[in-house]
């Protein structure tokens, strides 16, 4: 039975319990229980294709989970009508695997989007945020670039300082490492931590970048078969016994989870295709 | 296989009614969110220039070389008559009810409405939109009705200056070239057309103008995030805008005659 963090519900920023979901009658999720504290940073690792994006879209309300619970701050996201999701929403930020920067507007414009849709700011003010976002991330020099002029890395660190700029209570990340070289990474992780500190916010980082998310992470979930396999701390999950767990923790390449996909004999294959 | 025919038949007839279904509720939201979404001019006037001020020059050339071929082919027609003065009355009516409409409508497809399709089909398929919902900010009303709203404004416009061009390319054919006489080519144009006759062209590319814009919008919005669905969503497009343009053009006429 994995090991969930123990908190109390109102510690709790969200909680999934007993979340079901399948698409086109595939399941993804039999079960899923998870608990992201106030305050912490949580990692939700697992092999490719387990549904940690799923499970991202769900909390957010993108998606309606079959079964099962997901409550955001006491809510539970799936009764939510449209304007109570845009409203929760407000209150989170989100970092999308490639940054999803709106391609026709400036870096400056990228960062101000948010504000210019929901608040009536004076130009003056709206711009002093803005420029205190970047200069968060480092990109204050890089106000007037293009989504096109700029590094994987960098486009991230935009993507980030939208994703604060309405100062959000929960942040959600979903693979921030992907494709990025190791000092563009090395500054998003530094920076996950940091603005999570400073800023008094609760994270949630989707990630399969073992090492790195650990290293600045309070608690781990790890999915896999639709479950949660293990949580808890991350020098536990390290330390785990649990071959599951110690494959993906470890990056071993046998182990329960196959390398080869489900196939018929390989002899039988080919006397197939003539 | 015979057995299976009216199975499929009526599967394929289910997805055209369902399909038929999603495009009106689409229209539906469009129109319902229209009025706020002038309220934002700046954002409409941005795709006025992008869906209509990008296209003038292709709608311009087309323009000119349509309205020089309705002078040729109108002037060889009309001589054999004795009454090539009537070219003007005959070039201005074909292009202000018919041509300047319905070309600029294919034109408008194929230039426009790809470029719509594929842009919002690219911002699904990297996240834009979606980026868009986590923001709270409706992609359907700072994105799509903006768009939409350029179309239906630009189409008119680009039909007049179609027509217009396509009047001084018929003038230049008919007159510099073919010798009719410049005041009979004006004065009987000015007698002929009417003020409906006008408008019938003006409802006409408004009309085109909300198809054209609404297959756009529609396609591109709901296209596969992949570069074949967006590929797909560009094709379909020319070619549901194009079709629909032709119908719609056959049903004004019918009704306005």
């Amino acid at each position: 039975m994995p090991r969930q963090p123990s908190a109390r519900a109102d510690d709790c920023v969200v909680r999934v319990r007993g979340v079901h979901f399948a698409v086109n009658a595939r399941p993804v999720f039999e079960g899923v229980d998870l608990d992201i504290r106030r305050g912490s940073v949580t990692a939700v690792m697992g092999p490719s294709g387990t549904g940690k994006t799923t499970l991202l879209r769900l909390i957010t309300g993108q998606l309606r989970a079959d079964a099962g619970l997901v409550e955001v701050e006491g809510h539970d996201v799936s009764r939510l009508d449209r304007a109570a999701t845009y409203a929760m929403r407000r209150r989170m930020g989100m970092l999308f695997q490639n940054g999803a920067l709106l391609t026709d507007l400036d870096v400056y414009e990228n960062v101000a989007f948010p504000l210019r849709e929901h608040t009536r700011l004076p130009e003056r003010l709206l711009r002093h945020v803005v420029l205190s976002k970047l200069q968060a991330v480092g990109l204050r020099g890089a106000w007037r670039l293009m989504p096109a002029e700029l590094s994987g890395g960098m486009a991230r660190r935009v993507a980030l300082a939208r994703a604060i700029v309405m100062d959000p209570e929960l942040l959600i990340y979903d693979e921030p490492f992907v494709g990025l070289d190791p000092i563009s990474m090395g500054m998003v992780l530094r920076l996950i931590r940091r603005l999570n500190d400073a800023l008094g916010l609760t994270s949630i980082v989707v990630s399969h970048d073992v090492r790195e998310i650990t290293a600045v992470a309070d608690a781990c979930y790890l999915i896999s078969g639709g479950r949660v396999a293990a949580s808890g701390a991350p020098s536990a999950l390290s330390a785990s016994e649990r071959e599951d767990v110690r494959q993906f923790m470890h990056g071993l390449p046998d182990g329960p989870v196959p390398f080869h996909y489900p196939a018929p004999p390989y002899l039988e294959q080919v006397e197939e295709a003539r | 296989m015979l057995a299976a025919l009216p199975r499929e038949l009526l599967s394929s007839l289910r997805t055209a009614l369902v399909t038929l279904g999603t495009y009106a509720l689409f229209f539906a939201r469009l129109v319902a969110g229209a009025p706020p979404a002038l309220v934002r001019f700046g954002l409409v006037v941005q795709q006025v220039h992008n869906a209509g001020a990008l296209s003038l020059v292709i709608i311009m050339l087309s323009g000119l070389f349509v309205g020089m071929v309705l002078g040729l082919q109108g002037f060889d027609l009309l001589e054999r008559f004795g009454s090539e003065e009537s070219l003007g009355t005959a070039v201005a009516l074909g292009l202000l009810k018919e041509l300047g409409p319905v070309v600029t409508a294919l034109l408008f497809a194929g230039r426009a409405g790809t470029a719509l399709a594929s842009e919002l089909g690219l911002m699904r398929a990297t996240d834009q939109l979606a980026a868009m919902e986590m923001m709270a900010v409706d992609p359907v009303r700072r994105v799509v009705l903006p768009r939409f709203l350029g179309c239906v404004i630009s189409m008119p416009l680009l039909a007049a200056v179609f027509s217009l061009i396509g009047l001084f390319g018929a003038q230049l054919i008919g007159v510099q070239l073919m010798g009719v006489d410049a005041g009979q080519f004006w004065s009987q144009m000015r007698g002929a057309v009417e003020v409906d006759d006008v408008m019938e062209g003006v409802v006409k590319s408004g009309v085109f103008g909300v198809a054209c814009g609404l297959v756009a919008v529609y396609e591109g919005y709901h296209s596969i995030p992949t570069a074949e669905g967006v590929g797909r969503a560009t094709t379909r497009t020319v070619v549901i805008a194009s079709v629909l343009v032709l119908l719609l053009d056959y049903m004004l006429t019918a009704v306005m005659l």
